[in-house]
């Protein structure tokens, strides 16, 4: 396995059963407590970072998409959320300070929060880091019986869902999700329907969401020299003015003074 | 003998303090039970009242210092100098009441100093908390005068009175930043906020509203200072703010028509929706219903019915600003969000704090210019002069326009609220799946061959493809511990040793009891068949 390549998840809605393993085996890869008897009726929680769901009698699998160019990663103001350069989307708890951001940004709407904790962390799928590193496949992968989750580098998962499509054009939407979306995902996703049918949102555009707040910050160091000599320019200008009209005022005499705007308004006042 | 000073027992005294009792009570329930605990808060909903409120429009409060201290300092339009130090008073009141929320509303508070040495400029967060972290600075600085005044510190006095422009300067554009960057906040979010609010001209949309909030505070806040500690600034200066609120107001709204019909969103507002309701509330209440009444010059030029006008303003702002960061988000989160009391209650202390505040400063520091205190007119009661008004024609001019305006408001506003959807979330129901397809590709997991211990009559081989329900495959009937998956499954070694008594309960007795199969204590040839 070339260890350097990005890596992803291929899911194959067509191939899964709603067995659970994903589910399973991510609880205990990550040592959480097994939260629903029937994975079909969990959700994802502060303990649980995939389901599988039955949408219209086709089962979807719901995790963290792991974007190219990951919104969570970018709004978070301390870095606490990561791109590693192998795809998992990792998050550094030590340096989060907590403002939901992420959250609240997140297209999936995955991240999910310990509102009970006094030291609460944001909790989602880190695509295994630890095993993908050492070149393993994700847990959830690895015990998938059917196929319907498949681990590998992420350019050849697009090739194999590309020709899963064209061998099987009956059975396949030609559609593969996350390829484009957002600027592409770690994840991605084939079905025999489109992906809305399956609770997946298709209203996102191909541009990375970061790019929307990214232009406008990219203009504040400029805004800021600008602003500066502007400002600083204008003072001057005015104090000028007056420090003339000053001069000038002394140089006529008193007695034009009540001609003058300012001082006038002035002594209205007093 | 020794004289006791009671403090006097007055309504607004006892209502401050069952304010900041129940506040320090949310305060211990927030703090021991974590935001789940204080909070309506939620993994769909993570932003609720303490970010839309306390945080969106606490800064605003400043945005009256840093345009009145560049109209003064900068274009040298020195007649406004009465009104800059409450201005940068309220300013700088807005921040810290902001900071103080944010230590509230971040999950992790102690950690509130992270941007500092963990940088993301990619974050407009990190551009907010950069902000807030040197205006806060910047307008303790500007406000420090008054201290050193107080404290009749010569030196101080005159290294600051030196370094006004320059922190002017710098307090105009770290304003202009941070008005605007609050309005960024939500650029990254198209997929999430109703068309009505999301805009990609949402940090000026931001900034021109402050722009009005900040005119429309100053006026606000002379107002209740007249009211309190009788001091009044000069109604003209005041009429000239109720001018610019005007033509800022004009612009914002122009801007605001342009953007909505731009992007095909206008017709949205006059649909009977809980969203376009609440909207067109805010559009009555903060930008049409002002903006109507100080273009009058009769309420222009009258107290009371520039307070009105300024009211307005402020009520208006803080609708926006819910509204994006809670109507707005609402429909697309898939739950309806109210404050608990919890919040409401910390929000309704910080909001007194910073009333308490503002009255400790003006009463010990020289906030207002020293000869409006002695003013006769000062003396003057407000009910003889709403009468007197009421003679003048102006109060009703007021009462009319501002009343219609208002029963719009509120007809919208209830209206938008009854409109609104109760969406409680539910699970999409479900189907039998079509498993065929999927069972096409199923490996069968291996068969377990186990090692025989000595009392056993045989060896046992489990067969997955025997105790799977070929109708419904599930992996999780069997596999939680010690049958773990995982494991299992990087471990394919062969004959595996039994993790414990395998009659037991936690192992095959678990289904092997006699109720769900056969008993593992009836025939022990069944399994042990092996050598």
């Amino acid at each position: 396995m070339a260890t350097g390549k990005k890596k992803g998840l291929l899911f194959d809605s067509t191939r899964c059963i709603g067995c659970g393993a994903c589910y399973l085996a991510c609880k205990e890869r990550n040592r959480l407590p097994v939260t629903a008897e029937d994975p079909l009726a969990d959700e994802l929680s502060a303990v649980t970072y995939t389901v599988v769901q039955n949408r219209r009698g086709r089962f979807v699998r719901r995790l963290c998409m792991h974007c190219e160019d990951p919104t969570c990663a970018s709004v978070c103001p301390v870095g606490a959320l990561e791109k590693t350069p192998l795809g998992p989307v990792v998050y550094h708890p030590d340096r989060c300070i907590g403002c939901r951001y992420c959250m609240v940004a997140c297209p999936f709407g995955v991240p999910r929060y310990e509102w009970r904790s006094r030291t609460p962390r944001v909790r989602k799928c880190d695509l295994c880091y630890d095993r993908v590193a050492a070149g393993l496949p994700t847990a959830c992968a690895a015990v998938c019986p059917t196929g319907a989750t498949r681990f590998g580098d992420r350019d050849e998962l697009i090739e194999e869902a590309r020709a899963r499509i064209r061998a099987e054009p009956d059975r396949y939407h030609p559609h593969i999700y996350g390829l484009e979306e957002v600027g592409g995902t770690s994840v991605l996703l084939i079905a025999d329907v489109a992906p809305e049918n399956l609770g997946y949102r298709t209203d996102l555009s191909a541009e990375p969401l970061p790019l929307l707040t990214w232009n406008v910050l990219k203009k504040i160091p400029n805004f800021v020299l600008v602003g500066g000599v502007l400002l600083g320019g204008l003072w001057w200008i005015t104090n000028r003015r007056i420090a003339v009209a000053r001069a000038e005022r002394e140089a006529l005499g008193t007695n034009r003074q009540t001609e003058e705007g300012q001082p006038s308004d002035r002594e209205e006042q007093v | 003998m020794k004289i006791i000073v009671r403090p006097r027992i007055t309504f607004w005294r006892v209502v401050a303090g069952v304010i900041f009792l129940s506040g320090l009570y949310s305060t211990y329930v927030r703090f021991s039970g974590g935001l789940g605990a204080s909070t309506a808060l939620s993994d769909r909903f993570p932003w609720g009242l303490w970010v839309g409120f306390d945080v969106l429009c606490g800064v605003a409060l400043a945005a009256g210092g840093f345009t009145m201290s560049a109209v003064v300092y900068i274009f040298h339009i020195e007649r406004f100098k009465p009104i800059i130090r409450p201005t940068i008073l309220t300013a700088f009141l807005g921040y810290l009441l902001v900071i103080v929320a944010l230590l509230f509303d971040l999950g992790k508070p102690y950690n509130i100093w992270h941007p500092l040495v963990m940088w993301n400029p990619h974050s407009v967060m990190f551009e907010v908390a950069w902000c807030v972290m040197l205006y806060t600075t910047v307008l303790a600085l500007e406000f420090s005068p008054l201290l050193w005044e107080r404290l009749r510190w010569e030196k101080p006095l005159k290294v600051m009175h030196a370094l006004t422009v320059p922190l002017v300067i710098l307090g105009v554009i770290l304003s202009f930043l941070h008005q605007s960057s609050l309005g960024s906040l939500f650029l990254i979010v198209p997929h999430r906020l109703h068309p009505l609010w999301y805009s990609p001209l949402l940090p000026v949309f931001f900034f021109v509203s402050a722009l009005a909030l900040g005119c429309a505070m100053t006026i606000f806040e002379s107002f209740l200072s007249f009211r309190a500690f009788r001091k009044r600034l000069e109604l003209h200066l005041l009429t000239d703010l109720g001018k610019v609120i005007v033509g800022v107001l004009a612009l914002y709204l122009t801007l605001k028509l342009q953007d909505l019909a731009g992007r095909g969103a206008l017709r949205l507002a006059f649909e009977p929706t809980y969203e376009g309701r609440l909207f067109l509330a805010e559009m009555v209440l903060g930008t049409i219903a002002p903006m109507v009444l100080l273009l009058i010059p009769r309420v222009r030029t009258d107290d009371f019915g520039l307070f009105v006008s300024a009211v307005m303003v402020v009520l208006g702002f803080i609708m926006n600003r819910l509204n994006v960061s809670i109507t707005g988000m609402e429909a697309s989160s898939g739950v309806a969000y109210f404050p608990s009391w919890t919040e409401i209650s910390v929000t309704m202390m910080i909001v007194a704090l910073g009333f308490v505040l503002f009255g400790l400063a003006v009463k010990y520091l020289r906030v207002f210019p020293p000869e409006e205190v002695a003013r006769p007119a000062a003396v003057e009661l407000p009910a003889p002069a709403v009468l007197r008004r009421l003679r003048q024609g102006s109060t009703a001019v007021v009462a009319t326009v501002g009343g219609v305006f208002l029963v719009l408001v509120l007809a919208l506003g209830y209206s938008g609220l009854r409109l609104r959807p109760t969406r409680a979330w539910a699970a999409p129901p479900a189907a039998e799946g079509d498993l065929q397809r999927g069972l096409e590709h199923f490996t069968v997991p291996p068969d377990i061959v186990y090692q025989r211990s000595e009392a056993s009559p045989g060896t046992v081989t489990f067969s997955h493809a025997s105790h799977i329900d070929w109708n419904r495959p599930r992996c999780t009937v069997c596999h939680h511990q010690p049958y773990s998956l995982v494991t299992s499954v990087s471990d394919r070694s062969s004959p595996r040793k039994p993790p414990g008594d395998m009659h037991a309960e936690a192992f095959c007795g678990r289904c092997h009891n006699g109720k769900q199969a056969f008993n593992v204590k009836e025939d022990c040839a069944t399994c042990h068949k092996g050598p």
